[in-house]
C-alpha cells in the first residue's frame, strides 16, 4: 500500500490529523529543544515572549515555553490513558449489555444511567477530594472512572440493531459461539463508534485533567496545562495582562481538541456518507445512492465496450448479458390510441450523477408519454433508473444527480405544455400536489411519525386551499379516508397506530387529496404482503375510475404490471429498452431484456 | 403512560444512586475526612473536638447499616449536617442560599445556547453545500474550548482591558438586595460576562449534534414527501425535518448537561459568582467535607430533575412514546 493512499482525501481530516501529529510531536521532542527545566526559576520575571524565552516567563521566572511542552507530555498522556481505560470499559459493558439483553443488559443499563447522568465533574471533585495524596496516576483512573458511560450508551445501541442483522443471525444459526460473534461479528462493525468515542474521550480527559488542575485538585507537583492555568490564575496573570502565560495552554487544549474533532468527522462521514459535505458525490442522499447503483451498472457496462475492459476478469456472465442487452435497439411502439390527450410529455431526458470515478449515467434519453387518466407501467430492476425518472418528473432529484438534457412538458386543458424542468420555485410548488402527487414506496417511512395523519392532511390543504374553513377541511380529510376504506375518525391516529397496509392507504388519501392530474406511485406495494397488495392494487384502479388521475406507476413486478397497467416501459441500466401498449409487450416482446423478463415470469408460472 | 412510568422508576433509582454513593464515598474512599482535618491542622486538636467531628460526619462506630439508615433519616428531614466552615450554620442553609444563583445563571445560559444552537444547526443543514459548511469544522474548536480558559480570557478583555463590565460577584455590594432597579441592573451587569462564557463554550455542542440529525432526516422520505406536497421550503425544515430531528437532541441531554454543570462550576470559580459551584470549590478549599458532600448531592439531583423534565417534554414530542404499551 502506497502512503499516499492512507493520506485521507477529506480536507478536515487532513487538518486534523496534522494539529494532532503536531502536538504529539511536541509532546514527544519538545523537551529537548527547550533550554530550560519546567520549574526552574530564574530573574527575568513576568518576561514577555523573547529570544530567550520563546513564550515568555512566569511571575517567577519559570520559562513558559518548556512549562507548555512538558504539559503537553502530561496532559496528552492524562488523556490517552483515560481514553484506553474508559473505552475499554465502555466496550464491554455496552457489547455484553446489548448482546446478552434479559437481566444482565438491564443491570448495566441502569448502572450506565446513573454514571451517565450524574453530573461528572462535580462528582471528580469529590473523588479527588478525599484522595491524600493526588498523583497524576490517581487522578487519571478516577476521571477514566467517570467518563465511560457515554459510549457504554452508544455501543449497546449499536449492539442491538447489529443483533439483528442478517450476517449475526446467520452466525447464530451455524452454531458459533457468543464470544465467537461479538468478537469476529459485532466488533468490527462498531469500529467507528469505537475511534469516535476514543477520539472523545481523550479531549474528555485533557479537558478533565485541566479542569481538576486549574481549581488546584489536580497533581499540582507535576506541570500540566492545567497546573499552568491554575498558576496562572492564582499569579493574577491577566491582571498584569501577562496573556503569553495563559493563552498558549488553554489556545493548545481547544486547538487539540478542534483537531481530534475534525478527525472524528472523518470517522463519522465514512460510517454515515449523508453527512459529508463539500463537491461532487459528497452530498449523495440514500435516494441518490439508491439510483447510483443503477448508474454503476450503466458505467460497466459502458466501459465494457472499451478495448482495454475486455480483458477484465471481472467481466462475468452477467457482464455479458448487460452487453447484449445494451447492444440491442429499443424497441418502441405506437401507443394505443387513448380516448385522453397528452397530459405529460416525456422527451429525451437524461439525467447524470458525477462521482469521484467519473460520469455515471442515471437516465439515458428516455421519452414517454402519458395521456389523461392512463396507468402507465414502469418496469426495471432496482438500478435501472426508474426512480431516477420519476424523481426527475417530480423534481425531487438531489445532488450530486444533474439533468443534463431534455424537457417534461406538462399540459393543462386548455392551455400550451409548459416545461416542468423550467418552473420557478413558486410556480414548482404549485404544481406540486395539486397537479402532480406522489406515493412513496414505503408508506412507513413516507408519512412523518410526529405528526397526526390529520395534521399531514391539513397541512397540503392550508397552503393549497387557503380559503377553506377547518370544518371544510377537517370534512375533507375523513371523506378521503373513507374513500381509501379507512375509518374517518382514524384521522387523529398517529402513523405509527396504523399497520402497513393502511398506511398505505392514507398516503395514497393524501395524494388524492387535492384531485391531482397525475400521480406518481413508486412501488407502492412492494412493503406490503401478497393480500394487502391485491387490496391496495384494487383501490387505487377503483380511485382512477372515480377521479380519472393517470398514474406513473414503478415497479420490478412486470405480472403486476400486465395486469393494471394501458402502456408499460421497460427501462434496464437508465435506457428504455422497450415501450408500447400492455398488451403488446405480453404477446410480442422484442427487446432481449423485456423477454428474459417475461420468461422468468412463465418459470415462475409454470413452477406454481 | 407506561413509557412514563419507566423512566420514572429509572431516575428514582439513579437518585437513590447518587444518594447512596453521597454516602459510601466519604466512607469508602482511601482518605480518611477528619484524618485528613486532623493532619491540616497538624495534630492540634482536642480528642473532644474529634469526637465532635466524627458526629458530624455521622461517622460512628455503629454498623454501616446503622450509619446509612440514620444518614437516609436525617436526609429526609432535609438535614445535610452542619457546614465547617461557616460553622454552626446547617450545610442546608449554605445551599440555600447558593441555589438560586446557579439556577438563574445556569439555567437561563443552557436553555439560550440549546436553543441557539439547535437554531443554528437547522440553519446550517439547510444552507448545506454552500459557503456556511466551512463554519461547521470552527464549530469544533468552540466544542473544545475549555470553559475556564475561554472566562479567562473573555475577563482579560472586556473586564481588565475594556472595563466593560465587573470582574466578580454576583451584584455591586453598594446596592441594596430586593426588588430595586440598581440592584437588578448590577445582577445583570454581572452576569453577562459569566453567561456569556457558559453559551459560547457549550453551543456548538448543540449545532454540531444538531447539524448531524438533520442531514440524516433531511434522507428521510417523508422530508421528500413534504417537500413533493409543494409545502413552503419553512414548513418541510421545520415541521417535518427539524421536528424529528430534535428528537435526539432531547435526549441526549443528559450528556450535555453533566458537562454544562461542570463548566458552570469552573466559570462560577473565576467570577467568584456565588452559586453552588464556586461554594464547592471553596468547600473543597477548606476541607469542609459535609458541605461538599452536600453540594454533590444536590448538584446531582438537580441534574436528575434536569433529565425527568427533558423526557417529560420528549413524551410531549414524540407520539409513540404515549401509546407504547
Amino acid at each position: 500500500m502506497k502512503i499516499t493512499s492512507l493520506w485521507p482525501k477529506s480536507g478536515k481530516v487532513r487538518a486534523g490529523l496534522i494539529i494532532v501529529i503536531f502536538f504529539i510531536a511536541l509532546a514527544l521532542f519538545g523537551p529537548l529543544i527547550a533550554h530550560y527545566s519546567p520549574e526552574a526559576t530564574g530573574s527575568d520575571v513576568l518576561s514577555p515572549p523573547t529570544l530567550k524565552h520563546w513564550l515568555g516567563t512566569t511571575q517567577t521566572g519559570e520559562d513558559i515555553f518548556s512549562q507548555f511542552v512538558n504539559g503537553a507530555r502530561l496532559s496528552m498522556l492524562v488523556g490517552l490513558f483515560v481514553a484506553v481505560f474508559s473505552n475499554i470499559f465502555a466496550v464491554v459493558v455496552g457489547m455484553i449489555g446489548g448482546y446478552f439483553r434479559g437481566v444482565t443488559d438491564a443491570g448495566m443499563y441502569i448502572i450506565t444511567s446513573v454514571f451517565l447522568i450524574i453530573p461528572g465533574l462535580p462528582l471528580l471533585i469529590v473523588l479527588t477530594a478525599y484522595i491524600p495524596s493526588r498523583g497524576l496516576l490517581s487522578i487519571a483512573i478516577v476521571i477514566a472512572v467517570t467518563s465511560w458511560a457515554g459510549t457504554a450508551r452508544v455501543l449497546r445501541a449499536q449492539t442491538l440493531s447489529l443483533r439483528k442483522r442478517d450476517f449475526v443471525e446467520a452466525a447464530r444459526a451455524t452454531g458459533e459461539s457468543r464470544w465467537r460473534i461479538i468478537f469476529a461479528e459485532i466488533i468490527p462493525s462498531e469500529v467507528p463508534l469505537i475511534a469516535s468515542g476514543f477520539l472523545f474521550m481523550v479531549i474528555g480527559g485533557i479537558l478533565a485533567e485541566a479542569g481538576l488542575s486549574f481549581l488546584g485538585l489536580g497533581s499540582l507537583t507535576t506541570v500540566s496545562w492545567g497546573s499552568m492555568l491554575y498558576f496562572a490564575e492564582s499569579g493574577q496573570a491577566f491582571l498584569y495582562g501577562a496573556w503569553w502565560w495563559f493563552v498558549p495552554p488553554g489556545l493548545a487544549i481547544a486547538v487539540i481538541g478542534a483537531g481530534l474533532a475534525l478527525i472524528n468527522f472523518g470517522i463519522d462521514e465514512y460510517a454515515d456518507p449523508r453527512l459529508r459535505t463539500g463537491r461532487k458525490l459528497k452530498k449523495s442522499d440514500r435516494r441518490g445512492t439508491r439510483a447510483l447503483e443503477g448508474g454503476m451498472t450503466s458505467l460497466r457496462t459502458s466501459l465494457a465496450d472499451e478495448p482495454e475492459a475486455v480483458g477484465d476478469p471481472t467481466i462475468d456472465a452477467r457482464a455479458a448479458l448487460n452487453d447484449e442487452y445494451e447492444r440491442a435497439a429499443a424497441v418502441i411502439r405506437p401507443p394505443r390510441r387513448l380516448p385522453g390527450e397528452t397530459i405529460l410529455d416525456i422527451r429525451h431526458v437524461r439525467v447524470d450523477y458525477p462521482t469521484a470515478h467519473g460520469t455515471v449515467h442515471g437516465v439515458r434519453d428516455v421519452s414517454l408519454v402519458l395521456r389523461r387518466g392512463e396507468i402507465l407501467g414502469l418496469a426495471g430492476e432496482s438500478g435501472s433508473g426508474k426512480s431516477t425518472l420519476t424523481n426527475t418528473v417530480a423534481r425531487l432529484l438531489r445532488a450530486p444527480a444533474q439533468v443534463i438534457g431534455g424537457e417534461v412538458l406538462y399540459s393543462r386543458p386548455g392551455q400550451l405544455p409548459v416545461d416542468v424542468l423550467k418552473f420557478s420555485a413558486e410556480e414548482l410548488r404549485r404544481f406540486r400536489w395539486a397537479e402532480l402527487s406522489v406515493v412513496f414506496q414505503s408508506a412507513m417511512n413516507a408519512l412523518n411519525p410526529v405528526i397526526s395523519i390529520w395534521g399531514q392532511f391539513d397541512d397540503v390543504l392550508r397552503v393549497h386551499r387557503p380559503s377553506m374553513k377547518k370544518s371544510e377541511r377537517l370534512a375533507l380529510a375523513k371523506d378521503m379516508l373513507v374513500r381509501v376504506g379507512i375509518d374517518g375518525d382514524r384521522v387523529h391516529s398517529y402513523p405509527h397506530e396504523l399497520s402497513g397496509g393502511m398506511k398505505q392507504r392514507v398516503a395514497i388519501a393524501i395524494a388524492l387529496v387535492l384531485n391531482p392530474d397525475i400521480i406518481i406511485m413508486d412501488e407502492p406495494t412492494t412493503a406490503l404482503d401478497l393480500l394487502v397488495q391485491r387490496e391496495v392494487i384494487e383501490q387505487i384502479m377503483k380511485l382512477r375510475d372515480d377521479f380519472g388521475f393517470a398514474v406513473v406507476f414503478t415497479t420490478h413486478d412486470l405480472a403486476l404490471l400486465l395486469e393494471i397497467s394501458d402502456s408499460i416501459a421497460v427501462m434496464q441500466a437508465g435506457r428504455l429498452v422497450e415501450y408500447g401498449p400492455a398488451e403488446a409487450i405480453q404477446t410480442e416482446a422484442a427487446h432481449p431484456y423485456t423477454r428474459a423478463l417475461l420468461d422468468s415470469l412463465a418459470e415462475l408460472g409454470a413452477r406454481l | 403512560m407506561k413509557y412514563f412510568l419507566r423512566k420514572l422508576g429509572l431516575y428514582a433509582f439513579i437518585a437513590w444512586a447518587a444518594i447512596t454513593l453521597n454516602f459510601l464515598i466519604p466512607r469508602l474512599m482511601p482518605g480518611d475526612p477528619v484524618g485528613l482535618l486532623v493532619n491540616k491542622l497538624h495534630g492540634n486538636i482536642d480528642p473532644n473536638a474529634i469526637a465532635a467531628l466524627k458526629k458530624a460526619f455521622g461517622i460512628t462506630n455503629a454498623p454501616m447499616i446503622n450509619q446509612y439508615w440514620d444518614y437516609l433519616v436525617n436526609l429526609s428531614h432535609g438535614d445535610l449536617g452542619v457546614s465547617l466552615t461557616y460553622y454552626p450554620v446547617p450545610v442546608s442553609d449554605v445551599i440555600t442560599s447558593a441555589l438560586p444563583w446557579t439556577l438563574g445563571l445556569v439555567g437561563i445560559t443552557t436553555i439560550i445556547s440549546f436553543f441557539v444552537g439547535t437554531a443554528l444547526g437547522i440553519w446550517l443543514s439547510w444552507r448545506r453545500g454552500t459557503w456556511t459548511d466551512s463554519i461547521v469544522p470552527a464549530m469544533t474548536f468552540f466544542s473544545a474550548v475549555p470553559y475556564f480558559w475561554l472566562a479567562l480570557v473573555l475577563v482579560l478583555i472586556f473586564g481588565v482591558t475594556l472595563g466593560w463590565v465587573p470582574l466578580s460577584g454576583a451584584y455591586d455590594t453598594g446596592t441594596t438586595p430586593g426588588v430595586n432597579a440598581p440592584f437588578i441592573g448590577s445582577i445583570l451587569q454581572h452576569a453577562v460576562l459569566p453567561a456569556v462564557t457558559i453559551v459560547l463554550a457549550s453551543f456548538a455542542g448543540w449545532i454540531l449534534g444538531m447539524r448531524n440529525m438533520m442531514m440524516t432526516t433531511l434522507g428521510e422520505d417523508y422530508v421528500s414527501m413534504a417537500e413533493a406536497k409543494g409545502l413552503r421550503t419553512r414548513t418541510v425544515m421545520v415541521r417535518y425535518a427539524a421536528r424529528n430531528a430534535i428528537l435526539p437532541s432531547v435526549t441526549s441531554f443528559a450528556l450535555a448537561l453533566g458537562s454544562v454543570v461542570g463548566g458552570s462550576i469552573l466559570t462560577e470559580v473565576i467570577f467568584n459568582y456565588p452559586g453552588v459551584g464556586y461554594t464547592l470549590f471553596l468547600a473543597v478549599q477548606s476541607q469542609d467535607f459535609p458541605l461538599m458532600q452536600g453540594l454533590f448531592l444536590i448538584i446531582s439531583l438537580t441534574v436528575i430533575v434536569a433529565n425527568l423534565l427533558a423526557d417529560i417534554i420528549y413524551i410531549f414530542l414524540d407520539p409513540r412514546t404515549r401509546s407504547e404499551g
